[in-house]
């Protein structure tokens, strides 16, 4: 027994001894970020924050949003025109830009990518299918592309980044029941972009790992530092991404970093934080056509009743802007001598009881539905739950999810009375915000979600969308908005500032609202 | 002993048609549309009904089930509509990094904690016995994500011994496919840096999950031992002069084990679902997280085949609990 007991215990230390070595070091030329990916790894049949983070990587796009704030800068292309009637618009490719497996880019492959995009009919054709046939995208040489739109519609060149442009020659080859090789493109690559996708290694949700494309129209002399290949490898846990980080194991954090983990950063060495105003609203949703909310004393009441301060200095600590219209504050269009609502209670009862006078049923239980994943829905709810309770209002939270929600904002009906999100910058332009969120064409889909509906508001934001030139639509913007905050359909809370743990060998972290900072060209490796 | 397996093994083919009809049924009445899920966040009206056509789920409920039967009978569990890889394709890429978590957190839990309730037992209301009463009750009542951080402040971040997060490190390739268990396949290939790397990372996580289970079985085995050591065989055993330590570990925890181990197969179902915290804070590439992201996504297809999948796994290993009864115990399969 005690031989055993000898073997055991000298297994047991080997065991120890070897196993207890110090952990994984970063690796030099190889960027490690714990950033998120998408779905699937399609740029057409996905758009969303995650996707534009690795997009922006892998693919070009005809022009591209760059800086804080966002400036449309020409890309693939050189340059544009537009027709005096803003229906036509013609775009040259810039001369000698490649695909990764070496092919020049040419008008034709433009034209295949806007196709395949309106043909999927994904997230991404949204801003296009109302006024772009397939057939009115052509190539009227090999270096212009054409697009001949149905009816004038102002934000088409800001939505132009939407699409990447996709190698044809990789993709027919891989279709498969004419699916415009969407299964294949779903795991691989065939863009342009400065990085391109290793697909050996490619994991959906766990693992992409880009390696640098030594061929890209940009090429690299700004930029001899650049690291040899970027590994996405999210970590799913706030604990345990801002350990990694600490560790160095991480690079780069995702832009959710919650406020209470920004000290413990900065306090310590090797990592600091980038912080960026984004273009990133925080609404609470208020169903227009549900009592009470049908009624505007009712809807000024919950206006008034929401501490925007306490929760910004408070909760948040500071890393928001106070943002009381649905646009973000430094977007043009954006009424700067708007106040919008304030917190105080005792205006919140009056508008209460003048909302009940008027037989609204403020005493009914009210549901509040939160995104059980974002932390903040439910910081906020609470927030408001205990503040509403002081004007007489039983506010109910429910904790939801986000596909649940948006299904159930398909009818007004099934539409929550409340419902908390953010509104993300999908394209720079007052359409991505107040265009689509309040003209009742929209009612339906969950950015309109507040049923809001006002003949003049809906005229002036139609008369903006087929409006070409800025300076004509940005008094219709202001217009709108003005009319729309005195409504006081929703409850618009702020701005985002993005807060990203960085390590402090990265060097040359450029942000943009448009991918959160995660267009990975220009960043160092030390 | 076939003919016990064999009924044992009839016995699941009714409980997996009522999981297969009750999972398609209830996913089904979940309010979140599929379609709308699938055509993303910009999408209109008219988008979100051309796709519910196109994955015709535009069909009577009874006819997409026809059609589902007919997939899972020859297996095929459909695409994902997120990652649009064959279903089975992603779970066979992930069920062995979980099953290598969960088992190893299991073996880990039943070769500890048998021996623990024994030694408990034998010193009854002793210190070791009042120890592993704390320790027991203290390993089921803390909260996994809490001491899943403290394991990881103290071994990765502190002493920085172990991995913080993963199956692998960045830099190492995996070993070749057999079994998708890296411990084991890194063997085969005789990769040792690949299984002492594999070792390393599994070593926080399947000690997180196994705390639970551990103190389980090692209460279990303490009342089971303590029951057997005032049977009558026991006192003349004792009496004929036998040594007291073979006794124990020979005859009265062979006597003594049944109850301990049909909750290891009770645990196992406990173990799986306490896979998704653990796998979301060690980043442990498994089909905990895979499911999690399935249902926020409204992502169907992954959610029916994986509730089918744990279903199965959790009857198999269930059988493989009453085999091991029938071995330790012979009347059982007489019984039968």
């Amino acid at each position: 027994m005690s031989m055993w007991k000898r073997i055991a215990g000298a297994a047991f230390a080997a065991g120890v001894l070897a196993l207890a070595v110090p952990a994984d070091a970063a690796q030099p030329g190889v960027l490690v970020s714990g950033d998120n990916l998408p779905a699937n790894v399609d740029p057409h049949q996905i758009f969303d924050v995650p996707m534009q983070l690795y997009s922006l990587n892998t693919y070009d796009n005809l022009y591209r949003y760059q800086g804080n704030p966002p400036k449309l800068e020409p890309w693939l292309a050189q340059s544009h025109t537009v027709s005096p009637d803003g229906l036509t618009w013609e775009f040259k490719l810039r001369p000698g830009a490649k695909f990764h497996d070496g092919s020049e880019i040419a008008a034709d492959d433009v034209v295949y990518s806007f196709k395949r995009v309106l043909a999927l009919g994904k997230a991404p054709s949204g801003a296009f299918k109302p006024v772009l046939k397939p057939e009115n995208v052509t190539a009227s040489d090999n270096s212009t592309v054409r697009f001949v739109l149905d009816k004038p519609y102002a934000p088409f060149l800001a939505a132009i980044p939407i699409v990447a442009v996709v190698n044809p020659r990789v993709v027919k080859a891989n279709e498969v029941n004419n699916d415009w090789g969407s299964a294949w493109l779903a795991s691989n690559g065939a863009g342009s972009g400065a990085y391109t996708l290793d697909a050996a290694t490619y994991r959906p949700l766990e693992r992409a790992d880009l390696k640098k494309f030594d061929g890209h129209f940009l090429g690299w002399g700004d930029n001899p530092k650049a690291p040899r290949q970027i590994q996405i490898l999210p970590t799913r846990e706030t604990s345990t991404r801002v350990l990694a980080l600490l560790q160095g194991s991480v690079d780069l954090t995702d832009s959710y970093l919650p406020t209470d983990q920004v000290e413990r950063i900065q306090k310590s060495k090797g990592v600091h934080i980038e912080k960026n105003t984004s273009m990133r609203v925080f609404i609470l949703r208020m169903n227009n056509k549900k009592p009470p909310f049908d009624n505007l004393n009712a809807r000024k009441c919950f206006a008034h009743a929401f501490n925007y301060d306490g929760f910004i200095k408070e909760i948040l600590k500071g890393y928001a802007e106070r943002n009381p219209a649905p646009m973000p504050n430094n977007l043009w269009g954006y009424p700067k001598d708007i106040a919008g609502y304030d917190y105080d209670l005792k205006k919140a009862k009056a508008f209460c009881d003048q909302a009940k006078a008027e037989g609204a049923p403020i005493g009914r239980a009210i549901q509040i539905h939160t995104q059980s994943q974002l932390e903040q829905t439910n910081q906020a709810a609470q927030l408001f739950q205990s503040d509403l309770a002081q004007v007489g209002v039983n506010l109910k939270i429910v904790s939801d999810t986000w596909a649940n929600i948006t299904t159930n904002t398909a009818k007004a009906e099934s539409t929550p009375d409340l419902w908390i999100h953010w509104v993300s910058t999908y394209f720079v332009d007052p359409e991505n915000w107040v265009g689509q969120m309040y003209d009742s064409q929209f009612h339906g889909t969950w950015k309109a979600s507040a049923w809001y509906q006002n003949a003049r508001v809906d005229e002036l934001l139609r008369k903006a969308r087929v409006t070409v030139s800025q300076s004509e639509r940005q008094p219709l913007y202001e217009e709108a908005t003005r009319l729309i905050v005195a409504d006081s359909p929703d409850i618009w809370v702020y701005n985002t500032v993005e807060i990203r743990g960085v390590t402090d060998r990265v060097k040359g972290f450029r942000f943009s609202p448009v991918g959160s900072g995660g267009e990975m060209r220009w960043v160092q490796l030390e | 002993m076939l003919r016990f397996i064999l009924r044992r093994l009839l016995l699941v083919i009714p409980s997996l048609a009522g999981l297969l009809v009750l999972t398609f049924f209830l996913i089904r009445v979940v309010p979140a549309d599929p379609a709308a899920a699938l055509a993303g966040e910009n999408a209109s009206p008219a988008q979100i009904a051309e796709i519910r056509r196109q994955y015709g789920l535009d069909q009577p409920l009874y006819v997409q089930f026809a059609v589902y039967l007919g997939q899972v009978a020859r297996l095929d569990f459909g695409e994902s509509a997120y990652s649009r890889r064959p279903v089975a394709l992603d779970i066979k890429l992930r069920l062995p990094a979980t099953l290598e978590l969960t088992l190893s957190a299991l073996l880990f839990a039943t070769l500890l904690g048998i021996p623990l309730g024994t030694i408990a037992a034998v010193h009854h209301n002793r210190w070791p016995d009042t120890l592993l009463r704390i320790l027991s009750v203290g390993g089921v009542a803390i909260a996994t994500f809490w001491f899943a951080i403290e394991l990881q402040l103290l071994f990765a971040m502190k002493l920085d011994w172990l991995p913080l997060r993963g199956r692998l490190s960045p830099g190492l390739a995996a070993p070749p496919t057999l079994t998708g268990f890296y411990l084991v396949d890194s063997l085969v290939a005789g990769r040792l840096d690949a299984f002492r790397d594999a070792l390393r990372h599994l070593a926080l996580p399947a000690f997180t999950l196994s705390l639970g289970g551990l103190a389980t079985i090692a209460r279990f085995t303490r009342a089971g031992v303590l029951e057997t050591l005032q049977k009558d065989f026991v006192t003349y055993e004792r009496a004929q002069g036998f040594p007291p330590r073979a006794l124990i570990w020979k005859f009265v925890l062979r006597n003594s084990v049944v109850a301990a181990i049909t909750q290891i197969g009770l645990l196992f179902g406990g173990l799986i679902a306490g896979a998704v915290v653990v796998e979301t804070i060690f980043d442990w590439p498994g089909i905990g997280f895979y499911t999690v992201q399935a249902i926020l996504t409204a992502d169907y297809k992954v959610m029916l085949a994986v509730t089918l999948l744990i279903g199965v796994v959790y009857a198999l290993v269930n059988i493989l609990v009453d085999v091991v009864h029938g071995l330790i115990d012979p009347r059982l399969r007489e019984q039968d």
